[in-house]
């Protein structure tokens, strides 16, 4: 029994204790994946250190600043990365150490270029980033980098704060998800579509042979099942549907499966806690087992069919695809986990065991699939390993997939999209597209005059008349026909703003934006689709997908 | 961080134009004041104003940073908390070389290392302290709660209250987060919609009958205090001969004959007898997995309609290989049998060590989550005993989120609720409180497409026991069970957070139950509430004059409760139906209102405390179904009382204050 040195299973490392509180998220695969990514920050500005601050904390990889200003006074105090003694010095070089005492794990490196200068003289620069993350850029720079990122397929979260607003892009040109973690899974457990081993499983277990004891402490789901045996009998092969017919079914575990059962000296019959949870579980145990849509949509895409690239997810969604046609005669592989239930333990491990064999054997027919496909296509075997394949099968049920639109395609654009009625969106005083529109015109209005407007304190009343025309120019652009023009208190805040990167907005973006990049990196929950606005003056936000 | 900062930013910059100062930034957005707000205004408030940061943890952290920034110059932070190594993912202000020291005192420090010209003023003290009073209160603009318990929060918000001072109240977990701001007479206070409360189970679950992990791994932590820690009573880990449904069985009366009067079986103390065998691992093993195991199976009316345990042999632990995750690594993995036990005899012997270390004066363990040998013997008793109950077993790292009540934890989540209070901040200090949000953060963008939802403020509750202008609630409980120790050790600091409560019953004498005076009640502590003449109908007169708090409580006396509680507070009397609460004599303004309680937000309501007791209710949420069951038997014993108690009372879940 007592080993002197007893290898206690429980030996913690102190990353672990670390990251104690995140692993709980995204578990021990999430903070490799993010251990093993590297990020580019394009211009470390306020919102762009508060974001890499939310990467650096939990473990990030490492991180690249790209940044070819000097740190200035507006730096020094909006920016709790650099301060005061280092104006003059380069912005690059100053945040990047003080990001860098936030977590010995983490490596930085710091690029004293602009983001212009890096496309024109290293184009290929950007490729080796798993994400690249954008600040203070002018739409043209945007312009560029967007097409490079999206031609490299590298993706790319653009994040602005503006005086009291504020937005982030994603430009992602597919992302796929296996772990989309969604708020309700149901059980997988196939009573309507019994495999070979449970109804074996089954069949041998007889209730009326039971005396009351074994029958209490047999699983409910063996219930459902021998409840749904007499349902078929008398009802033909569809599992109850409505509430009517459920309320059949529940009479029939109530009343029928422990019929004959001798009650020995107890007089609370009906009360046995198994019984009860069958009942409870008639709503949700008893869904039709097919493929969900969203994982339809996926095995029947173009990549999944056509198979072009060499992608881990791709192939293994071709063998769930083979898989689901063959072997699995249109379902998908089991997930192979049980709820919780009262049981005695060796029928409830029996129980267990059945759906871990069967998920493990349609996992292994999946992997097979895999195999063949990498041999069909003379791939190396080691681009896919086989334990993706058993996680790949296991969260089956809750694949997805999003594909993106480029944001140079976006600000070259001709109009919204047509599902926005923009005139009716500007009607209402908060409309997420009219400050969507704002950013963008004031974007223009820089591009146009090669400042802000509102930067000059002198210019103010200028300004206020040029973003006007910026305004208007840009709905006419967009197709907006006669483009809602009573929007000058709007258009005053903006030149209010003066560009002003205020701390506290800045902080707000710069979470939202961070979480997307964990999420674009761990390939976990699903991230936005695809651009993100804030106005802080009412708390709201809301998601356009542009 | 930036200690490295001697260069004092010098007020010359402030005045400078183009320094880009916080002061600049609202210079340069106050220039159209006629536009929209008045940010000059408002930057000359943030200025003069005087903020009381309440906790200096995850939000803490980003909170003092984002005021620092925004040109908030005159802070006060207080955290009794000092840093662990698991608040270095997110609390930023705090480094590995700062693990052990002071939370205030550190972010005091960092802060000022980017901004020295700020006035910061560090308190390493709960605030709930005497010291901080309500004259303190008022000398604050906005009080920001950066907290992480109920019991503060409720005491801040009494603070604030009595004070009027504006409140900014926050939360996070895991991706989930709420913003929200209290004013008095302008909006709800904190505890205008009573919350629910911290899940808790019949002490004959724990001790005789556990059907669910969560009840094997309170069983484990109660152990570990009887081995090790401080001995409660209440938290007994043997078989309960007085459980209520294995009374009037005959098998067992014998038995109890021989138990303790206390229902116990054990003659010694725990410890003591621990301690007769030099925490002989086999020994103990032995009792508590075998012996305490047998003598439950001898109460055979327990397991008529229950799976019965089994009892382990030292000699004979079974290797059952159930690791069907073979790629998992160390605590994600759970435990075989033979590996909980030499998990436990490791532990035991590392922990029988150090409380022989233990000097006089401390002279037991205190049990932490974040201890490895603390956690690798509850992880392995735990598990013993769901072994045991054929419970599911549990991995050490989930035995860990249920025992430390442990709820996940980021730096985004945290930054994007910091960003929202400064921005109700701004809202206050403009006097536009109408503007003022209730801001839920969702972990994905809900039915409307927004992660981020704004409700206006809901005006306050006018039958809240705390903010109303007379308020009172409920208390049922047993009065000759309940001692005058128990009464305010448990109902009024544990369930209604007071802190210093003085005690009168109503009854036309002026009797003094409990006085905050020290040593002024003493000899009432251990006597029972109807020693005092204290029956159904009874009113209590509460004050708690460091709260600036009156409270009246009517008292209805019952003899049991439902799922074995020592007492349910009710906020709302009038959910009392139909006979509510009749029998109080004075004033009783809810009677005559039919109306059901205003605000039922308490259902929707994420229930969001970093660090704290969360993860209990997300955990046992899937599991309800399966304890009500159980827990709905456990009160058959009761039934003539309790059903028809329950039927005539009908009590609104949102009005009760679960203990």
């Amino acid at each position: 029994m007592a080993s002197p040195s007893p290898k206690s299973p429980g030996q913690i490392s102190d990353k672990s204790k670390k990251y104690d509180r995140q692993l709980r998220l995204w578990g021990d695969h999430g903070q490799t994946a993010l251990e093993s990514a590297n990020v580019c920050l394009i211009n470390a500005t306020a919102t762009g250190t508060e974001i890499l601050k939310s990467l650096v904390l939990p473990g990030i990889g490492s991180f690249t600043i790209v940044d070819g200003a000097l740190v200035t006074g507006e730096d020094a105090g909006n920016n709790f990365f650099l301060d005061h003694s280092k104006i003059g010095k380069p912005r690059a070089h100053v945040a990047t150490q003080l990001l860098m005492e936030l977590n010995s794990d983490v490596k930085g490196d710091y690029i004293e270029e602009t983001c212009d200068q890096l496309l024109s003289n290293n184009p290929d620069f950007f490729c080796s980033f798993s994400v690249v993350i954008a600040t203070g850029l002018t739409e043209k720079s945007l312009h560029s980098l967007s097409s490079n990122l999206w031609q490299n397929n590298v993706p790319l979260v653009v994040s602005v704060s503006y005086g009291f607003t504020g937005s982030i892009r994603l430009q992602v040109s597919e992302l796929c998800i296996i772990e989309s973690h969604p708020d309700n899974l149901l059980e997988d457990l196939r009573l309507d579509k019994p495999f070979p081993g449970l109804k074996e499983f089954m069949d041998t277990i007889k209730l009326p042979e039971m005396n009351h004891k074994q029958f209490s402490h047999t699983p409910y789901l063996v219930l459902l099942y021998k409840a749904l045996e007499i349902w078929n009998d008398r009802h033909g092969p569809n599992p109850p549907s409505n509430y009517k017919e459920k309320e059949i079914l529940r009479n029939i575990i109530k009343s029928e499966l422990g019929y004959g059962i001798v009650k020995e000296e107890d007089s609370n019959s009906g009360d046995e806690e198994n019984v009860a949870e069958a009942i409870k579980a008639v709503n949700t145990a008893l869904t039709k087992t097919q493929v969900p849509s969203n994982v339809q949509k996926i095995l029947n895409d173009d990549q999944c069919i056509r198979l072009k690239e060499k992608n881990s997810f791709w192939i293994i969604a071709r063998a769930v695809k083979e898989f689901v046609e063959k072997e699995g005669n249109g379902v998908l592989p089991l997930r192979g986990s049980l709820p919780d239930m009262t049981s005695d333990s060796q029928r409830y491990i029996a129980l267990q065991n059945v759906y871990r064999e069967q998920a493990s054997k349609d996992a292994e027919h999946v992997w097979r699939h895999v195999q063949t496909i990498l041999k069909e296509r003379g791939w190396a075997g080691e681009s896919v390993i086989e334990n993706d394949v058993k996680l790949f099968c296991r969260h089956s049920s809750e694949l997805r997939m999003i594909r993106g639109s480029c944001l140079a395609e976006e600000l070259d654009g001709k109009q919204l999209p047509p599902d926005v009625d923009i005139n009716q969106q500007l009607e209402e005083p908060d409309s997420p597209w009219l400050h969507y529109l704002l950013l963008r015109a004031v974007n223009k209005f820089h591009t146009e005059n090669g400042s802000f407007p509102g930067y000059y304190d002198d210019n103010v009343e200028t300004d206020i008349a040029k973003l006007k025309g910026c305004f208007s120019r840009l709905l006419n652009d967009l197709g907006c026909q006669g483009g809602s023009l009573s929007k000058d208190d709007n258009l005053h805040e903006m030149c209010r703003y003066g560009a002003a990167e205020l701390h506290a907005v800045a902080a707000f973006i710069g979470g939202c934006a961070a979480q997307e990049v964990i999420k674009l990196i761990t390939k976990q929950y699903v991230p936005l689709d695809n651009t993100f606005i804030f106005n802080s003056v009412t708390s709201t936000t809301a998601t356009l997908r542009l | 961080m930036k200690h490295s900062n001697k260069n004092k930013r010098t007020s010359e910059i402030r005045s400078n134009a183009t320094s880009g100062h916080p002061a600049r930034q609202f210079s340069k957005l106050g220039k159209m004041a006629d536009v929209n707000v008045a940010p000059s205004l408002l930057d000359d408030s943030i200025r003069k104003s005087k903020i009381l940061v309440v906790g200096a943890g995850g939000i803490g952290c980003e909170l003092l940073k984002n005021l620092v920034l925004s040109g908030f110059n005159d802070i006060l932070v207080i955290d009794l908390d000092t840093i662990d190594v698991s608040n270095l993912n997110r609390q930023f202000l705090f480094q590995k070389e700062h693990v052990g020291k002071s939370k205030a005192v550190i972010a005091r420090e960092s802060a000022l290392g980017f901004n020295p010209n700020v006035t910061i003023v560090a308190k390493h003290d709960s605030v709930m302290n005497s010291e901080y009073n309500v004259t303190f209160f008022k000398q604050f603009t906005v009080v920001m709660n950066a907290l992480d318990n109920r019991a503060a929060r409720s005491h801040v918000n009494r603070m604030c209250l009595a004070a009027n001072v504006p409140l900014i109240e926050s939360g996070t977990a895991g991706y989930l987060g709420q913003v929200t701001a209290i004013r008095k007479g302008l909006s709800e206070c904190y505890d205008c919609n009573p919350k629910a409360g911290q899940k808790s189970f019949p002490g004959c679950t724990i001790r005789n009958t556990p059907s669910e992990p969560i009840h094997c791994i309170v069983w484990a932590k109660h152990l570990f205090n009887q081995l090790f820690g401080e001995a409660d009573p209440d938290e007994d880990v043997s078989p309960d001969t007085a459980d209520p449904e294995a009374a009037g069985d005959a098998g067992s009366v014998a038995l109890q004959n021989q138990a303790s009067e206390a229902g116990n079986v054990t003659r010694v103390s725990t410890r003591a007898w621990a301690q007769q065998s030099e925490y002989d691992p086999s020994k103990l093993f032995g009792k508590f997995f075998c012996d305490d195991i047998k003598y439950l199976l001898s109460m055979d009316k327990l397991w008529t309609k229950r799976t019965p345990p089994t009892p382990l042999s030292w000699d004979n632990i079974p290797e059952e290989i159930s690791d069907q995750q073979g790629g998992l690594i160390k605590d994600q993995k759970v435990w075989s049998p033979a590996e909980c036990v030499q998990a436990m005899v490791s532990s035991i012997k590392i922990l029988y060590q150090r409380s022989k270390e233990l000097n006089g004066e401390e002279s037991f363990l205190v049990w932490d989550k974040d201890d490895e040998a603390s956690m690798d013997f509850v992880t392995a008793c735990s598990n013993l005993r769901s072994h045991v109950f054929s419970i599911p077993k549990k991995s050490r790292f989930d035995v860990k989120a249920m025992a430390g009540n442990i709820i996940p934890a980021i730096a985004t989540t945290n930054a994007v609720i910091a960003g929202l209070i400064v921005f109700e901040a701004f809202k206050i200090l403009e006097g536009k409180w109408e503007e003022c949000r209730h801001v839920y953060l969702n972990s994905k963008p809900n039915a409307l497409n927004k992660v981020i939802a704004p409700s206006s403020l809901d005006s306050a509750n006018p039958k809240c026991y705390v903010c109303s202008p007379h308020p009172e609630v409920t208390v049922l409980l047993n009065v000759s069970q309940m001692t005058v120790q128990s009464f305010e050790d448990k109902v009024l600091r544990g369930a209604l957070h007071m802190i210093s409560p003085d005690v009168m019953v109503d009854d036309g004498k002026g009797t003094v139950l409990i006085s905050s005076e020290e040593g002024e009640t003493t000899e009432n502590m251990s006597k029972s509430l109807s020693d005092f003449n204290i029956s159904d109908g009874t009113r209590l007169r509460c004050e708690d004059f460091h709260q600036e708090y009156d409270l009246n409580i009517t008292i209805i006396d019952r003899e049991h409760l439902e799922e074995n509680r020592e007492f349910t507070v009710i906020a709302d009397p009038s959910q009392l139906q139909p006979k509510a609460a009749v029998e109080s004599s004075g004033p009783q303004p809810s009677t005559s209102s039919s109306k059901p309680a205003p605000s039922t937000r308490a259902t929707e309501s994420v229930e969001i405390d970093e660090d704290l007791d969360v993860i209990f209710q997300k955990g046992c949420a899937n599991d309800d179904h399966q304890q009500e069951p159980s827990i709905r038997k456990r009160s058959i014993s009761g039934q003539a009382d309790i059903g028809s108690a329950s039927k005539k009372l009908r009590l609104s879940e949102n009005d009760i204050i679960e203990l």
